[in-house]
């Protein structure tokens, strides 16, 4: 089978037409998502900028109105802070819990005192 | 003692060829690789073990029914779902229910890359052709270059089914080997100015957008590559499944017990397929130089193209040129060198997100690839 490398067998079965002609259809089909990737926020904003534009703001003439990543993060951390109440200053609400348990000898309080020694 | 004589003759050690002990070897380092060496374990534990079941030396086609290409063994019923291109697309619908799109979203142009790194797939084929394989056994050595283990074998099963054992055993072998492959590569073309690049952060991605997505992606790559539809088709939907958020159990089981159960079937039937008297052979070692060669072009051709799309790219658009390397699709191990690599030039360059863009970008441009190939060479009845 591998007798000699020979270019010739390239050309003999189409190998340089099929590898051109796929190499620039695989490029087409990612170069058509792609194209549509990038116009698909602007079509989905659509609504967004006619609203913003009825209410007078002037970020409805901004090119992109989407947040950025770091931004998305800063507002998600601080929510996750907030809902977990991690937070830098304690609550300053105090609550008091009673809890009634069963009696016990082992915490009764009769039971804690020293006895008198007995004469 | 004819009973005692028969039972010496079936052992292994009777049966025992030098190929046999090759490939036990090699099972054995793919196994140390992936417990000591940490190299991928979900893919090569599978495939060594398998290795080693498939070279465990028997008495071969006397009705035993015990070897993987013994028609009616229990292996045999397993690697059907590899010959018949099965696995791949289940495959593919666990890879896309756990896939986020978002940095393909937010930076499309990555998209380029995923393409531009499609071009070790092509260049390995007209390669194989010189070598003297079929147009057919070549298009599927060359689909190793895409880096994609399930596309390979899916490939292969449609127009080289006799290729298949080293077809994916050198594709998965060089996913797993992504950490020893690229990085000198990507060294070698990018200068360590470039290597600093630091890209500019992803926007937000939309809800709307992300349901979008699959849908969308699906039809404009289908009508252009149907052949791709059994991949892509499992892709997207296991990502519509995961995105559209009204399917979460779906989702999950895709994801998870789905993925894993194929995975391991996958490997294990891959691993076996290697038994030595029908797997050792000079054609098996040309696939295996055929598919290293076909990998570094393909880290390179992306490499070279995020240089070339950086000519025309201003400020703080400029992409990291080592993010085209994870133009192929072995996702997410091209990303995660990337990202080591990026981190060790500037210890505070995160490129993963960035490099996820085009890693799974690839694995579109793969599949489409092989979409194209099957529809040039599969021959119609």
């Amino acid at each position: 089978m591998f007798d000699k490398f020979s270019i010739s067998r390239i050309f003999e079965s189409d190998g340089l037409f099929i590898s051109v002609i796929g190499y620039v259809i695989v490029f087409l089909a990612l170069l058509v998502l792609y194209i549509f990737i990038a116009n698909l926020q602007k079509i989905l904003s659509l609504k967004l900028r006619k609203k913003l534009k009825s209410e007078g703001h002037k970020s409805a003439d901004e090119k992109d109105l989407s947040i950025s990543g770091e931004v998305s993060a800063a507002i998600s951390m601080a929510l996750h802070l907030h809902f977990a109440e991690v937070h830098d200053f304690e609550n300053t609400v105090l609550t008091i819990k009673k809890v009634q348990r069963a009696y016990s000898p082992w915490s009764s309080k009769l039971h804690g005192l020293r006895q008198d020694p007995k004469k | 003692m004819a009973g005692l004589e028969q039972f010496l003759q079936f052992t292994g050690f009777a049966n025992v060829t030098y190929g046999h002990i090759l490939m036990i070897i090699v099972g054995l380092l793919f196994l140390y690789l992936a417990i000591a060496k940490d190299y991928e374990p979900l893919l090569l534990v599978p495939i060594g073990f398998g290795i080693l079941v498939g070279n465990i030396p028997f008495v071969e086609n006397i009705g035993l029914q015990l070897g993987i290409y013994e028609d009616g063994s229990v292996l045999n019923y397993l690697y059907f779902g590899v010959t018949k291109g099965i696995y791949p697309p289940l495959i593919f619908l666990g890879i896309g229910a756990m896939t986020d799109f978002s940095t393909l979203l937010s930076n499309p142009k990555l998209l380029l890359l995923g393409a531009a790194a499609q071009v070790g797939i092509f260049i390995t084929f007209m390669a194989a052709l010189a070598l003297g394989f079929s147009e057919n056994q070549a298009a599927a050595i060359g689909i190793i270059g895409g880096a994609d283990g399930p596309t390979a074998i899916f490939l292969s099963s449609k127009l080289a089914p006799e290729l298949i054992g080293a077809i994916a055993i050198a594709a998965y072998s060089y996913m797993a080997l992504v950490p020893v492959i690229q990085p000198p590569i990507i060294k070698l073309l990018t200068t360590p100015a470039e290597r600093k690049i630091k890209m500019k952060p992803p926007r937000s991605v939309t809800k709307q957008e992300k349901m979008i997505f699959p849908i969308v992606g699906l039809l404009l790559t289908t009508f252009i590559s149907p052949g791709a539809l059994p991949l892509l088709g499992m892709l997207f939907f296991g990502n519509l499944l995961k995105e559209s958020g009204v399917t979460k159990r779906l989702a999950d089981t895709a994801s998870k017990p789905l993925i894993d159960i194929v995975t391991i079937l996958l490997g294990l039937t891959v691993g076996a397929s290697t038994q030595a008297t029908t797997f050792l052979k000079a054609e098996s070692i040309s696939i295996f130089i055929l598919g290293a060669i076909s990998f570094m072009i393909a880290t390179a051709g992306g490499v070279m193209f995020a240089k070339v799309m950086n000519l025309f790219l201003k400020g703080d658009n400029k992409l990291n040129p080592m993010i085209g390397a994870a133009g192929v699709s072995a996702v997410p191990d091209s990303a995660r060198v990337v990202q080591s690599m990026g981190l060790k030039e500037d210890p505070s360059n995160y490129l993963l997100m960035h490099a996820l863009a085009p890693n799974v970008a690839g694995v579109i441009g793969s599949a489409v690839a092989a979409g194209i190939l099957m529809g040039f060479l599969f021959k119609v009845f």
